[in-house]
């Protein structure tokens, strides 16, 4: 299991797929929404549901069929290899805005061909024009939430201009039943209807339009299938031509029947993904536990002589080059919150079986392996780590893909993620079968409906509220609540008290919103997804209107944990405790960003930080992040108690920018610390300190996820011990109850950049002979002795959230 | 019984935490202050000297005079040139209200005084770590045994707690101060820098006499506890064939040798030497790489042959 590098026996291939990828530049794809368009303009009159479904129909028999060489398991969502979807009817307008920057903005950008344009500006827009749930959403807006969103308090849009994703669709029930399988069921429940009686007419409507969807399902199959013969047919090679005409065979049977095989299990697998993407472009459409669901058709496989373990390995690394050719299209400001075309496809290995015993198996090494060998940036893959019961083996495969420094996979401490999902009001029975989604969201395969992360809460911004009465600092606009002159507060309880009315307001705030976008998208609904929940079939209700055996209220994500903590800790110990500083120097010298004030830049930099398993700073972890927990669920929406998560994607960066300076000590308009990480270069007492500190949030209480990055030395990776070490680091991570970790190699690569560029790397710590210091204070000589002590790792990127 | 004193004061240079390097597992590694030898490659020169004491970092100080004005003995002053800031030793008590101050952490604190208690409160911090890597505490220097007493009850304490212990020592002590640490004792790390009396004198500035007689003591202790000599490597220094030799017969001899761990030569410490003002010793030899590491390793070995050699903490297989 020790294997490293890429089998030969497969390496051209795989190389060959790369290639093609790598080297495709991300085009906006605007064929789904131009089938989606045509075809509605098609059913005019017909209720909503059904005109998804037939518009779903006609994008599988008239969409781009392509097979590209080399290939093993196919299908695209739209016409090209790298393509950005457009949901016309959730947001038209987003395109609209950027079509002349599409390809020149910041983040994520696409190529826009003249002809898709004219098609745009033709056929989508003139549509679409005042018919999408994003201007219902702008149309709604309430004046408090605009004025925290434009302040830069809170990023909440995200869900108007994407379709719904945050969802583990049911594969593994779409895979064995098969269409025809889903179909019975379907069919069954019609017949149970009566016309007559209230609400069967609705039921009708909707258990046709999955009927719909199926046909759609296995028309789209079999127009792969036709293509594979007709190239097959063409091929001279006789190898390539045998795979064609297997792969031809296999789009014959899947989805339709149920799987028989491995590969027709992955393909019955990809046709499914492509299409709820074709439905509606968003993140996070997660695989889930691909290596439970696909177990049984492997070991058949094996235990047949149908398959080798290397040909798996390579039908799996196929899969993985195809899930990183989608492209997520969003607008500029969210590409600005997770940037790098994030598809979020968290795939996962690990965990415990419906049993509760250890759910490790060949499976779950081959899917490390599959990344290990294409180092590309999706699938997400996550681990589900089971201290209790999953083997060392597991955990040493765990941290040799962490060694290549790809920032994969996400580990997961399986315990907490079990209890998250039972804290989202789901019985211990089926929360064993949690799956990671997106970033760290917790989700549960074919049966559980939710936004997980719909609004973001920027920490940063509830802090200078409380300093400022409520207002910001960059725009100088009343957002906040008004809780006082901060010179009014007297003792520490004063200013606690004004702290927790701030977090009060603001919670109170996204709820409200929450609760507008769930109305609005009882009009979105999505029959191509639904169709693979259960629940949604014998509720004969829809996925967006609540129809899956569970649902919870929306994800209220919390941003800038670190920056609140050390902010809140260094007024509790300077002002309150000490009384080294007023509070009136302290406000001065944040509304001068610390110029001049540089004895007070001093004081704050140096009060107690979150990081270092210091009580002075870590007992707020507790308090405040457990007063937020509160509050969130202290709150329903019409699907269930509404839930917390901290979780940035990329948001801290562009958060940043809205904050004035700190009491932490940070400086005006720089970044956020990411999710339950400390401050970037506040933390000098080594990786179990910062795990110490970071244990103090109530993380089973974040039920959308906590995510931690930490940085990791070479000497934890390069030596036997070093390895043996990092796994009982993380075991003891498990111990401690945090959630959640993912880390970035302190590679030479890295050390060399920050001797070049040392402004970019302030806050890079490092040990030197037994002491830990800032990399770029060292002497050169002293840093290149550093750098020498780091072994050569190669650098590779992913998107991490 | 009698109780363990913990309100008992020791000099300590820092404490880290979650090391690889000093005993098994993770472990939390208590420098102290103050140390017999001084090794011409030492590397951690702050440890040297038994109080606190402060240091000054050239190259961050502004020359905003921040210090001069903290400082409550007026020991600061700016040089005759002006270009950096001075401090009279003499009157310096390291109270280290200037690294206080200093805008720019151009001053540095090394060292403060801790009472047992709390050494103990930092190392049991770490417990969850011990537990899941069979780590512990490691007692280190500086030389502790030049602390003895000290020593002795966070190793109680510890004992107490079921924290697996550890000490880096020199073995350059009375036996009497040795002994009653012995039983408290996990693990005994102690170096074997050269074999011959005049070289060490030369490059430590004592005779091995005392520590060789110290090493055979402790391994023919009744005490349980692994012992593992260590030699850092200087090229040009203290490693040629009739060194590694010597060393190799003395080893050979110990019954409680669990390994011999050679250690790389590195000059991380020059940092330190800067902002000591001290002139660093070694300037011209460079850093050894790892084939010239597994040579000396693998020429130790086939004069030690049975004895487990590492480099670095990993094993040199034969």
């Amino acid at each position: 299991m020790a294997q490293t590098e890429i089998n030969p026996k497969y390496a051209d291939r795989i190389e060959k797929l790369k290639e093609k990828l790598l080297t495709t530049y991300p085009e906006i794809d605007l064929e789904d929404a131009k089938i989606l368009t045509e075809s509605f303009l098609e059913t005019q009159g017909e209720p909503l549901v059904l005109r998804k479904a037939k518009a779903f129909l006609k994008q599988c028999r008239e969409k781009t069929v392509t097979i590209w060489d080399h290939e093993l398991i196919v299908g695209n969502a739209g016409s090209k290899i790298r393509g950005g979807i457009l949901s016309a009817d959730v947001c038209w307008s987003v395109l609209n805005r950027e079509l002349d920057t599409i390809n020149t903005r910041a983040y994520d950008k696409f190529h826009l061909l003249p002809e898709d344009r004219k098609t745009f500006e033709d056929l989508i827009r003139p549509y679409w024009k005042g018919r999408s749930s994003y201007e219902e959403w702008l149309a709604r807006i309430p004046a408090d939430v605009a004025a925290l969103r434009d302040n830069g308090a809170l990023y909440i849009d995200k869900k108007a201009v994407r379709g719904w994703g945050e969802v583990t669709a049911g594969y593994e029930w779409f895979i064995t039943n098969g269409v025809k399988g889903i179909v019975a069921k379907i069919e069954g429940e019609k017949a149970k209807l009566d016309a007559t009686r209230p609400g069967d007419y609705e039921k009708e409507i909707y258990l046709d339009s999955l009927l719909i969807v199926a046909e759609g399902l296995v028309t789209l199959a079999n127009r792969y299938a036709d293509e594979a013969e007709r190239l097959a047919a063409a091929e001279a090679d006789p190898v390539r031509k045998a795979e064609l005409l297997k792969i031809a065979g296999i789009c014959r049977n899947v989805p339709e029947k149920p799987a028989a095989t491995f590969q027709e299990a992955l393909q019955s697998f990809y046709f499914y993904q492509i299409s709820i993407f074709m439905e509606q472009n968003a993140a996070a459409y997660n695989p889930g536990r691909m290596d439970q669901y696909m177990y049984p058709f492997y070991r058949a496989d094996l235990e047949e002589g149908r398959i080798t373990p290397d040909q798996a390995q390579e039908l799996l690394n196929c899969l993985w080059v195809k899930f990183s050719e989608q492209c997520l299209f969003q607008d500029a400001k969210s590409a600005e919150y997770a940037s790098g075309y994030p598809m979020f496809q968290n795939l996962c290995a690990g965990g415990v079986d419906a049993q509760g015993r250890d759910a490790v198996n060949d499976l779950s090494y081959m899917i490390l392996q599959a990344t290990m060998d294409t180092q590309l940036y999706q699938p997400s893959l996550s681990v589900r780590y089971n201290m209790a019961k999953n083997p060392n083996s597991f955990l040493r495969k765990i941290v040799e893909l962490i060694k290549l420094g790809t920032g994969f996979p996400a580990f997961h401490n399986d315990e907490v993620g079990i209890r998250m999902l039972m804290n989202k009001g789901i019985p211990i029975r089926e929360a064993l079968g949690w799956n990671p989604g997106g970033c760290v969201e917790t989700n549960l395969a074919g049966k559980l409906r939710a936004y997980s992360a719909l609004a973001d809460i920027n920490l940063g911004s509830v802090v200078e509220y409380v300093l400022l009465d409520g207002k910001c600092r960059k725009t100088g606009a009343q957002a906040g609540a008004r809780t006082g002159n901060p010179l009014d507060f007297k003792t520490w309880a004063d200013f606690e008290k004004a702290l927790k009315e701030q977090l009060h307001y603001v919670i109170r705030v996204v709820v409200k919103a929450s609760h507008i976008i769930d109305e609005i998208c009882m009009n979105r609904p999505v029959p191509a997804l639904s169709f693979s929940f259960e629940e949604c079939i014998t509720n004969a209700k829809d996925y967006a209107w609540g129809g899956a055996k569970y649902n919870t209220g929306n994800g209220i994500i919390c941003i800038g944990v670190a920056d609140l903590i050390n902010s809140v800790a260094a007024i509790r110990y300077l002002v309150y405790g000490t009384k080294q500083l007023t509070m009136s120097r302290l406000l001065e010298a944040l509304d001068a960003d610390f110029a001049g004030y540089e004895d007070v830049l001093k004081l704050c930099s140096e009060a107690p930080k979150y990081g270092n398993d210091d009580v002075r700073a870590d007992d707020l972890a507790a308090d405040l992040f457990t007063f937020i927990a509160d509050e969130i669920e202290s709150y329903k929406s019409k699907f269930g108690t509404m839930t917390p998560g901290i979780l940035p994607v990329s948001g801290n960066t562009p958060f940043g920018v809205e904050v004035g300076a700190l009491p932490s000590g940070r400086r005006a308009w720089k970044p956020l610390a990411d999710g339950v990480s400390p401050n970037g270069g506040t933390d000098f007492n080594g990786p179990g300190a910062v795990l110490k500190s970071v244990a103090n949030i109530p993380h089973d209480r974040f039920v959308q996820g906590t995510l931690l990055n930490m940085k990791i030395a070479p000497e934890m990776l390069n030596t036997d011990n070093g390895i043996t070490q990092l796994m009982a680091l993380l075991k003891s991570l498990c111990s401690l109850g945090v959630y959640h970790v993912q880390f970035n190699v302190v590679d030479q690569a890295k050390l060399i950049d920050a001797q070049k560029h040392p402004e970019e790397y302030k806050g890079l710590l490092v040990r030197v002979a037994g002491y830990t210091a800032y990399f770029v204070e060292l002497g050169k000589d002293v840093q290149d002795e550093i750098i020498a002590r780091t072994v050569q790792t190669e650098a590779t990127s992913a998107v991490s959230c | 019984m009698k109780p363990v004193d913990t309100s008992l004061f020791g000099s300590v240079l820092r404490i880290e935490k979650t090391s690889i390097h000093d005993g098994t597992g993770l472990r939390t590694v208590v420098f102290l202050k103050g140390c017999p030898l001084q090794c011409l490659w030492c590397s951690t020169p702050e440890s040297q000297s038994a109080l606190p004491q402060k240091g000054y970092a050239r190259d961050r100080c502004t020359l905003c005079g921040t210090c001069i004005e903290a400082c409550p003995r007026h020991a600061l002053r700016l040089s005759e040139d002006g270009t950096r800031i001075v401090t009279d030793t003499e009157k310096c008590d390291a109270c280290f209200e200037c690294v206080k101050k200093c805008p720019s952490r151009a001053m540095k604190a090394y060292g403060s005084l801790m009472s047992v208690a709390e050494v103990v409160r930092e190392i049991a911090k770490d417990e969850i770590f011990f537990f899941h890597s069979g780590g512990g505490v490691t007692i280190s220097g500086g030389e502790p045994l030049d602390q003895a007493d000290f020593v002795k009850a966070i190793l109680l304490e510890c004992r107490d707690r079921g924290i697996h212990r550890a000490i880096e020592t020199s073995f350059f002590a009375s036996w009497e101060k040795i002994e009653p640490l012995l039983p408290l004792l996990n693990l005994v790390h102690t170096d074997l820098k050269h074999p011959d009396p005049v070289q060490h004198k030369k490059l430590t500035g004592v005779d091995n006499t005392l520590i060789m007689e110290n090493i055979r003591k402790a391994d023919a202790s009744p005490y349980r506890f692994d012992l593992v000599l260590r030699t850092p490597l200087i090229p040009g220094i203290n490693d040629s064939e009739e060194a590694l030799s010597g060393s190799a017969a003395f080893a050979k001899g110990l019954k409680k040798l669990k390994e011999v761990e050679f250690l790389a030569y590195h000059r991380l410490g020059l940092e330190t030497y800067r902002n000591l003002g001290w002139e660093y010793p070694l300037e011209e030899i460079r850093t050894p790489d790892r084939e010239f590491m597994l040579s000396k390793a693998r020429f130790f070995k086939s004069k030690a042959p049975g004895i487990t050699v590492k480099i670095n903490g990993t094993p040199v297989a034969s």
